[in-house]
């Protein structure tokens, strides 16, 4: 469990994180999204105690972090891909690493297995690619066997088997009653492995709702595209219910304000039949500015109330 | 962009690769866009103008206090600022993997070892007119108050200002060298402290050690002694050399080169190790 | 891959983390930085490169050593400090800085997040690895200088005053300057500066005042880390050079004082900021 409130990190003159509240917790997927800068890796620091807040606390399990009888135990984390000395093996950062709690030669052999590195646990951590240095943090975050996680971009560098995976053992890790806190800077992953998601820009709260709730809005202001037999009588049945339609070439039409279901289920309703039907990819540059402009509204109806 | 459609096949002066001044250009901005030139550059001029005054003040207590011949002191220690300078101007580009890119931009990969040379000779340059000028304001004060009349413009002093102002930039192209050579700043630091600051003071221990300072019985020793050849021979004296007026004679059991000499040595020392370090880029990989 | 989660979750252990689980304890930390210097294969070059330049210094300044030089044997054996002492420093300021300088500190001070044991770890680490490249150094020294000890130079005889004490001196100043090579290392987060301040605290600082002696700058030379190079003096030595100093005397342990004190200061500072700095 993690519960961030009304934090504050200034450096200087610049705020990276601005009276942010929210928590994460146990059983489900956090999802932390916001674009490159919004301070989400800020927020992580502070919460794993890397880094002081300027004001407003943090806590994991109840505690500060610095209190924790057993941070590694208690939280996983993996910051950075590249948070092993270049020089030393794989193995041998992990053994250090598990050294400080007692944990022993099996149990890293165990994390090296599940993140797929026996193969190259003898081999510089320098040597490694950004997906192998991905698995390599994954690995250390998952030594202790910890009741919560903290991810920063974890499918960072990637390739598709190893977004996958780490898909499904975030969820997995969440269904055996861990706290899961992931962050992203792009939506439709988050909407993949995520319960919650908290939207932060520039380093304030713009959202903490479901996946659902984040989706649909998002879809709300995108595009459906849909192309049917009689384009006229749907887009008129369209406009009833309050969409906006712009008609494109052979019988496609591009409607604004509706989802998918809407646009399904009015064309049943005027009998024009679907050939086609599709939301079109929602950019998460329009997903967030749809955000920020509705961000007070979204804070009011959010689940952990607003930051100011 | 317009002007090659418009005439495809002719060669637009535009669309030309890198050329050496575009290179040099390109250089300029890497080193003066990085904070440590000018914290490098700014602590050696400082360090030379406060410890020039510390030394010309403990020495203006002499009876034959001679403000000129402080001058050169600040540089002593400044000297370790024009190295840094020059090793992280060299070695910073690998190790921040920036060498990917740029020699990306410019495959023949010399080039650009030749504009580094000119960029941070220039750089350094500005630095040792800055710490040279620090220096004369540093012996001032004491000058002043010992009633002495300082005189720029007098006897070798103009030589000396020209040999001090040449030493820091020799020492940081020395650096520079090295870094290139070695590609990562640490060894590339630590080899260039032995050759420049260690190695001098290694060879002072060559032989027997100098007898208790006594003025009244000082003479020259002419005999040239193989710690003396070698000190004289090394990078760090061959450059401590240039600092000192053609008058002062040898240094202690070394030939007599003259600061030209001293000058010469240092610029062999350079060349060469630049040298090996454009043809270590040609031959090997870049990471 | 496809075993996701651990087998030992299997045996049904609902709660995850058991409260009882202890956590970084010093000797863990210690055992964690063992691990840590030893996995590089940097720290054992380094090593191997002090012990040959200690050795390889001595055995080339005892070649122009003369019977009638004034120089005791002690100085032959341990002239190579001049040089080694670089890799001392180096030593210390890579133990310290390597975290930093890889964002491996990130990991570092998530696992000890109170980050203190982790500094002091270091400085048992470097402290043991100290001694033994000193003595490994002490010991290179004396047999590569066998042949010029047989020769001109005077030979190794314990029984004049201080010797002993010369000899061990070596020992004792690389330790000094490895931990002041950590503090400043700890305090300064970054490799080059380290190093390079370090040389000047302990030769460039010494050499630059020497050449102008009087009260004020044999009190300095005197204060500086560099006095801790007295301890590799055998009495006569430092008997004259208490007599030519305008400052105070040091005697036969003040030098080694001093690089202490020095040691201690730098490192509080250091833990201080480690303490109280954001890492990043």
């Amino acid at each position: 469990m993690i519960e961030v409130e009304a934090l504050t990190k200034r450096y200087g003159s610049t705020t990276a994180v601005d009276g942010l509240t929210f928590t994460a917790r146990p059983g489900t997927v956090t999802g932390f999204l916001g674009p490159n800068g919004a301070g989400k890796s800020t927020t992580m620091r502070v919460v794993v105690g890397l880094e002081r807040a300027t004001s407003g606390t943090s806590r994991v399990d109840g505690r500060r972090y610095a209190d924790l009888p057993a941070p590694l135990h208690a939280v996983g984390v993996m910051l950075d891909a590249r948070s092993a000395h270049p020089g030393r093996t794989a193995y041998k950062h992990l053994l250090s690493l598990a050294q400080t709690h007692g944990i022993g030669r099996a149990r890293v052999r165990e994390v090296l297995g599940q993140t797929g590195l026996e193969a190259v646990a003898r081999r510089r951590a320098g040597t490694f690619s950004l997906g192998m240095g991905q698995r390599l943090g994954i690995a250390g975050a998952l030594l202790g066997d910890p009741r919560t996680l903290v991810l920063d971009e974890p499918v960072n560098g990637l390739d598709p088997d190893g977004v996958l995976w780490v898909r499904r053992l975030v969820r997995e890790l969440a269904a055996e009653g861990r706290t899961v806190l992931l962050s992203s800077h792009l939506m439709h992953e988050l909407a993949l492995c995520a319960d919650r998601v908290v939207v932060i820009g520039r380093g304030r709260l713009l959202a903490d709702a479901s996946v659902q709730e984040v989706v649909d809005r998002s879809e709300r202001a995108g595009t459906v595209r849909v192309r049917t037999t009689d384009p006229e009588r749907l887009a008129r049945e369209l406009l009833a219910a309050g969409a906006e339609v712009t008609p494109q070439e052979g019988g496609a039409l591009h409607v604004r304000g509706a989802t998918v279901d809407d646009v399904g289920t009015a064309a049943q309703r005027c009998g024009a039949a679907v050939l086609e039907l599709a939301a079109e990819q929602v950019s998460l540059e329009d997903a967030y500015l749809q955000l920020t402009a509705d961000a007070v509204e979204y804070r009011a109806a959010g689940a952990s109330g607003g930051a100011r | 962009m317009s002007a090659a459609v418009a005439a495809p096949g002719v060669r637009s002066d535009a669309r030309r690769g890198p050329t050496f001044p575009r290179v040099v250009a390109s250089e300029w901005t890497k080193l003066v866009s990085l904070r440590a030139p000018w914290w490098t550059g700014g602590v050696t001029v400082v360090v030379a103008g406060v410890i020039t005054y510390l030394s010309a003040q403990a020495s203006s207590v002499d009876l034959g206090f001679d403000p000129v011949d402080s001058l050169g002191t600040g540089l002593a220690l400044a000297q370790v600022g024009a190295l840094v300078l020059g090793v992280l101007a060299g070695a910073g580009e690998f190790r921040t993997g920036a060498a990917r890119t740029t020699f990306t931009a410019v495959p023949r990969r010399w080039p650009v070892v030749a504009a580094q040379a000119l960029v941070t000779a220039a750089f350094a340059a500005v630095v040792a007119v800055l710490s040279v000028a620090a220096s004369v304001v540093g012996i001032l004060p004491p000058a002043a108050r010992r009633g002495i009349e300082v005189d720029l413009w007098a006897g070798e002093t103009p030589g000396v200002m020209l040999g001090m102002g040449l030493f820091v930039v020799g020492l940081t192209l020395l650096g520079l060298a090295i870094g290139v050579l070695l590609r990562r700043t640490v060894p590339a630091m630590v080899t260039t402290l032995v050759v420049a600051l260690v190695l001098p003071v290694l060879l002072t221990m060559v032989g027997p050690p100098p007898l208790p300072a006594d003025p009244a019985v000082l003479e020259p020793v002419a005999q040239v002694t193989v710690g003396g050849t070698l000190m004289v021979l090394s990078p760090g004296g061959a450059a401590q050399l240039m600092t000192f007026p053609a008058s002062s004679g040898p240094m202690e059991g070394g030939p007599d080169i003259g600061p030209v000499g001293g000058g010469l040595v240092l610029a062999a020392w350079v060349l060469v190790l630049l040298v090996a370090a454009a043809l270590r880029l040609r031959l090997r990989d870049v990471r | 891959m496809t075993a996701l989660v651990t087998g030992r979750r299997a045996d049904g252990g609902a709660v995850r983390g058991a409260p009882a689980r202890r956590g970084p304890t010093f000797p863990r930390v210690l055992r964690s930085e063992t691990t840590r210097f030893t996995s590089l294969r940097t720290n054992g070059w380094l090593v191997l490169g002090t012990v040959a330049a200690a050795a390889a210094v001595a055995y080339g300044l005892g070649l122009f050593v003369r019977p009638d030089d004034g120089r005791s044997g002690s100085w032959v054996v341990t002239s190579g400090f001049v040089l080694a002492q670089l890799g001392f420093l180096v030593l210390g300021a890579l133990v310290a800085t390597a975290d930093h300088t890889t964002g491996t500190a990130r990991t570092t001070f998530t696992a000890v997040p109170r980050r203190l044991p982790v500094l002091l770890a270091q400085v048992v680490v470097t402290t043991v690895v100290a001694l033994v490249t000193g003595a490994l150094a002490l010991v290179a020294s004396w047999v590569a200088t066998v042949p010029v000890r047989a020769a001109d130079a005077p030979a190794l005889d314990l029984a004049v005053p201080g010797t002993a004490r010369a000899l061990l001196g070596l020992v004792l100043a690389g330790v000094g300057v490895a931990l002041l090579g950590l503090g400043l290392g700890a305090l300064l987060r970054r490799p080059a500066g380290a190093i390079v301040g370090g040389l000047v605290l302990v030769l460039l600082a010494d050499q630059l005042l020497a050449a102008n002696p009087g009260r004020f700058t044999d009190t300095l030379r005197a204060s500086l880390p560099s006095a801790g190079a007295r301890l590799l003096q055998d009495d006569a030595t430092l008997a004259a050079l208490d007599a030519t100093t305008r400052g105070p005397q040091l005697g036969v342990w003040g030098g080694g004082a001093v690089l202490a004190v020095w040691v201690v200061v730098v490192l509080a500072a250091a833990g201080y900021r480690l303490v109280r700095h954001d890492v990043r």
